[in-house]
């Protein structure tokens, strides 16, 4: 009986279905997408590069876009235009990015026969970036992309260009009536979306970054702006928020109460090369720490989100730098060290001075490295100092993250000979062998008693051995999908720079301390461990 | 020569890996005839022990900085076959899974009622070095013989030498011997099975038993994982909201599956394609999926399944929708692997056709709507190799509802077909 009007229920629907068909069923989502692995596809939407001649094209957005297709998160309906002044054909810039991926990407060599039909929809673009008429002719291309390919008018614009070009650019495009936020569907996502990405450095100072963001927002809506920093893109800084949220074990100790002090370290052992003039009038604390170092520190720092949400998200990290209160020219003098190298060698290669370098001027006094102590004033962080470094030409390249635990509150073991215990160390390492490792103290078997520090050891690359996305691939999805969680937001990078403008002006002034000198292939100028000695900490050598 | 060639290997590693090459390195073996389980065990144990001669003699497994180095584990695979050439293809296998999922794996050979002892050992250790970190991932397989009334109780050999407190996995490859009262023994071990369906002497039998294994643990399959582009593929025809309008309307999906041709068939020749008892098996998944996830129920058999193909007609929520599953015979590819499926609409939206064809290592894809341009494009189909498919079914939630409700929609589907042909 029930099954009889189930039956004719199921019968029922399929004579209104028949007519419901024709109107469009978008508001119900895909029954094939449930429960597959692939659930971040990317909408059909059409990627601009805006000066897509350039290096950043080659090296880092045509090998991510490969492999983001090989991972099939590309829906077929993605279209690429490069636009440049070059003058180019759509075939020349085709090959071009052919042998970019050859050269520069994680899967090589490309396969022809999915290169040739992803390339079907690459097309490029000739005009200058100052010239409305070519915009103009962009946004007819544009549409007719929309029409042919299904693209829906959803575009991505990629600014591979210097940062002064970008107010140029936004204002050509929204002349070019490119800038459409789109139409804000019921679900809160938009339809004909646009979406603009951009590259650091996000301005010089506070009062530039002010300014661009203002000429940036005069155009698009924050939510259409993507500020990329490519170490958010790193698997473990996205692990961070897993390992601290995910787990009980962790975040109960993760405080004052237990933590002694952070160290994080952002170290390349390379120079300046081939970027000494732009290198020179930005130095260590502009490149690095106002965007990959203060992040780190906002990642790790920050409270709990109420919902794993962009905006939620970025609200913690804004108010922990908030925290960080800017300092006066006596802290700068006493909590920073900036230091320069001079020539010595790094990985067997003999590296010149700094002041050496073609373009450099003799006597800059541009730091290429930088140590800083900073403190958080919240109820979690008040007192732990964290220390952060950063320099060219060091040892190793390295980022990690080290957290120092405070030691055991007695050394029980001292009759038996132990004088101290080591304190634990969890290190969070970002690259080049992503991973975390915890390090305790253990008996060593015998009669006597005697302690040493062993490591518990996880390696990413040793537990999952996945194909960890490369950071630009995380990111440039994310843009597509919609999702800003990894981007940094205007008030953000406007805080950053309220936290580091004291420090450069000391600096500049002089009362800032002097410029330290350390040889390359060093861990920096020994004013940087006397630093931490004055705390009766060292720095760890990762 | 085997299809498993050393650069076969070495390309699972690469891509298993995607961090660079992996260094292999294997301790010399540690055999011993007619041994006792207690005996392993402790053998097992001295393997990690820094000052045992077993590891001195091969190269300390020491990481950098002179630190003790803690061994890679992160679960127990037992996995059970039925000789000692199977034995040795799943020990290959696993040389390929180590890197991604260090393991302690113990293979076990049944061979009830031969020989006097009631076991013969084998144990490896195997050290990778990870590109870039100086460091060394080590793990070790176990291949273990048993022999006489001990075969009929492998749980007992087995549960002595897992690693407490890591999950554990049963891979049993093959047909594995449902009624037997030790494949539920095993099973019950595990927190996870993975099976390969598509090697299934009885396959109605061994898809409803799968169904309801009784378990407190997930089901794997590999014949499940090897779909999983078709899934994809399938799935991002209907992303685009102007082809999802045409869901409602499918009334026909057409799929063929690879046959291998009758000279390479015979199951001596395993080189030249491996066996599979059940070319069937993906056709059916694929085919239970989309039905369970549209609401497809049975309705009649148009042609009862013979040579490997078979016609029915099912009820879907707005239309009837006809199902054809056709075997053809090819080399191109390995028997069991789709070869195309279409998908057709009807109705008021419009007629539209949603093809996936595969060529080899590639598919092309193409969708036909009226008024709207057809979109062609060609996408990397690589047959994946058995370490991958493992290796993804170990990385996966152990439940996966997608497929426990494909399943039994294939058993179903398979079962309409026969019955008409009885």
């Amino acid at each position: 009986m029930a099954t009889r009007t189930a039956d004719a229920e199921r019968a029922g629907e399929r004579r209104r279905g028949r007519a419901r068909a024709a109107a469009p069923t978008e508001v119900r989502p895909n029954p094939l997408r449930e429960g597959l692995r692939l659930e971040r596809m990317a909408e059909p939407c059409t990627m601009i590069i805006c000066g897509a001649t350039g290096d950043l094209t080659d090296r880092k957005l045509a090998p991510a876009l490969y492999n983001t297709l090989l991972g099939g998160f590309l829906p077929p309906e993605f279209t690429v235009v490069g636009f440049a002044r070059r003058e180019l054909s759509d075939r020349d810039f085709r090959e071009h990015l052919l042998e970019s991926i050859n050269t520069h990407s994680r899967n090589r060599p490309v396969k022809p026969a999915i290169w040739e039909s992803f390339a079907r929809g690459i097309e490029y673009h000739r005009g200058d970036l100052d010239d409305p008429a070519a915009y103009r002719e962009l946004a007819k291309r544009l549409d007719r992309i929309d029409r042919d390919r299904g693209t829906a008018g959803n575009r991505l614009f990629y600014l591979a260009v210097p940062p002064n070009l970008y107010p140029e650019i936004v204002n050509q495009l929204d002349r070019a009536g490119l800038a459409a936020p789109g139409e804000r569907r019921r679900s809160g996502s938009r339809r004909g979306w646009t979406r603009v990405i951009i590259e650091k450095p996000f301005g010089w100072d506070v009062d530039s970054a002010r300014t661009l963001n203002r000429e940036l927002a005069e155009v698009f809506d924050e939510e259409q702006i993507y500020r990329i920093d490519h170490y958010l893109g790193k698997e473990t800084v996205q692990n961070m928020a897993v390992f601290r949220f995910g787990n009980g074990l962790f975040e109960p100790i993760w405080n004052r109460r237990y933590i002694d002090s952070v160290q994080i370290t952002v170290a390349e052992t390379v120079g300046v090369e081939g970027r000494s003039e732009f290198y020179d009038q930005t130095g260590a604390l502009r490149d690095i720490v106002q965007n990959h170092g203060l992040q780190l520190v906002a990642v790790f720092a920050m409270e709990p989100p109420v919902e794993f949400r962009a905006e939620d998200l970025r609200d913690e990290k804004l108010k922990v730098l908030r925290g960080v209160k800017p300092m006066s020219p006596a802290d700068v003098a006493a909590n920073t060290v900036r230091g320069q190298y001079v020539s010595g060698w790094v990985e067997g290669e003999r590296i010149q001075s700094y002041r050496d370098e073609s373009e450099v001027s003799p006597d800059s006094e541009t730091e290429t490295f930088v140590a800083l102590k900073l403190g958080i004033d919240s109820w979690r962080w008040a007192g732990v100092p964290f220390y952060l470094r950063t320099g060219k030409t060091l040892p190793s390249r390295v980022t990690e993250i080290a957290v120092q635990f405070k030691r055991a509150p007695l050394t029980l073991f001292a009759r038996a000979g132990v004088s101290q215990v080591e304190p634990n160390v969890l290190a969070i390492r970002v690259q080049p062998d992503e991973g975390i490792l915890l390090r305790f103290g253990a008996k060593v078997p015998g009669q006597g008693l005697q302690i040493r520090s062993v490591n518990m050891d996880f390696r990413y690359g040793a537990s999952f051995a996945v194909d960890s996305p490369d950071a630009y691939e995380t990111l440039l999805l994310d843009a597509m999908v919609g999702d800003p969680s990894l981007f940094t937001r205007d008030d953000e990078v406007e805080r950053a720079w309220e936290i580091l403008d004291p420090i450069l002006t000391a600096w500049g002034s002089g009362e800032g301390g002097p410029l330290h000198f350390y040889a390359a292939g060093s861990w920096g100028p020994p004013a940087a461990d006397e630093l931490l000695e004055r705390d009766g900490r060292t720095w760890r050598r990762p | 020569m085997t299809r498993a060639t050393a650069a076969d290997e070495k390309s699972v590693h690469r891509r298993l890996m995607r961090f660079g090459e992996a260094e292999s390195l294997t301790t010399p073996m540690w055999e011993e005839r007619d041994t006792s389980v207690h005996a392993v065990a402790q053998h097992l144990g001295s393997l990690w022990d820094a000052s045992s001669s077993a590891s001195a003699e091969s190269e300390p497994v020491v990481a950098e900085k002179g630190m003790p180095h803690a061994r890679a584990s992160v679960l127990n695979l037992i996995v059970t076959v039925v000789d000692d050439a199977a034995a040795d293809r799943v020990v290959h296998t696993l040389m390929g899974l180590g890197v991604r999922h260090p393991s302690r794996a113990i293979v076990l050979v049944p061979e009830p009622g031969r020989g006097t002892g009631p076991l013969d050992a084998r144990i490896s250790t195997h050290c990778n070095d990870v590109a870039g970190g100086g460091d060394r991932v080590c793990y070790e397989e176990v291949v273990l013989t048993v022999r006489g009334d001990a075969a009929a109780h492998l749980s007992g050999v087995v549960a002595p030498l897992l690693i407490h407190d890591l999950p554990t996995s049963v891979w049993w490859p093959g047909d594995p011997p449902f009624a037997d009262p030790v494949f539920d023994q095993l099973v019950e071990m595990g927190d996870h099975l993975i099976v390969d369906s598509s090697d299934f002497g009885d396959l109605l039998g061994g898809l409803r038993r799968l169904a309801n294994v009784r378990r407190r643990s997930g089901v794997g399959d590999l014949a499940w994982e090897r779909l999983r582009w078709w899934h994809e593929l399938t799935a991002q025809f209907f992303d685009a909201p102007r082809f999802r309008r045409y869901l409602p309307n499918l009334s026909r999906l057409h799929i063929r599956y690879a046959l291998a041709p009758a000279a390479s068939r015979s199951p001596q020749d395993k080189d030249v394609a491996p066996a599979v008892a059940a070319p069937m098996t993906q056709a059916l998944l694929y085919a239970g999926w989309i039905a369970t996830r549209l609401a497809w129920r049975r309705h009649r058999t148009l042609e009862p399944l013979g040579d490997g193909g078979f016609r029915l007609r099912l009820e879907g929520r707005y239309e009837m929708v006809e199902l054809l599953v056709q075997p053809t015979v090819t080399d191109e590819v390995d028997p069991g692997e789709l070869l195309s499926v279409r998908l057709a609409s009807v109705g008021e939206a419009g007629a539209a056709q949603f093809i996936i064809d595969r060529e080899r290592d590639d598919a092309i894809v193409a969708t036909n709507a009226d008024g709207m341009t057809a979109l062609l494009r060609r996408v990397s189909m690589e047959t994946p190799q058995e370490a991958e498919l493992l290796s993804s079914q170990l990385t996966m939630d152990v439940v996966d509802p997608l497929y426990e409700a494909a399943l039994r929609a294939a058993a179903i589907l398979l079962a309409c077909a026969r019955e008409a042909a009885a």
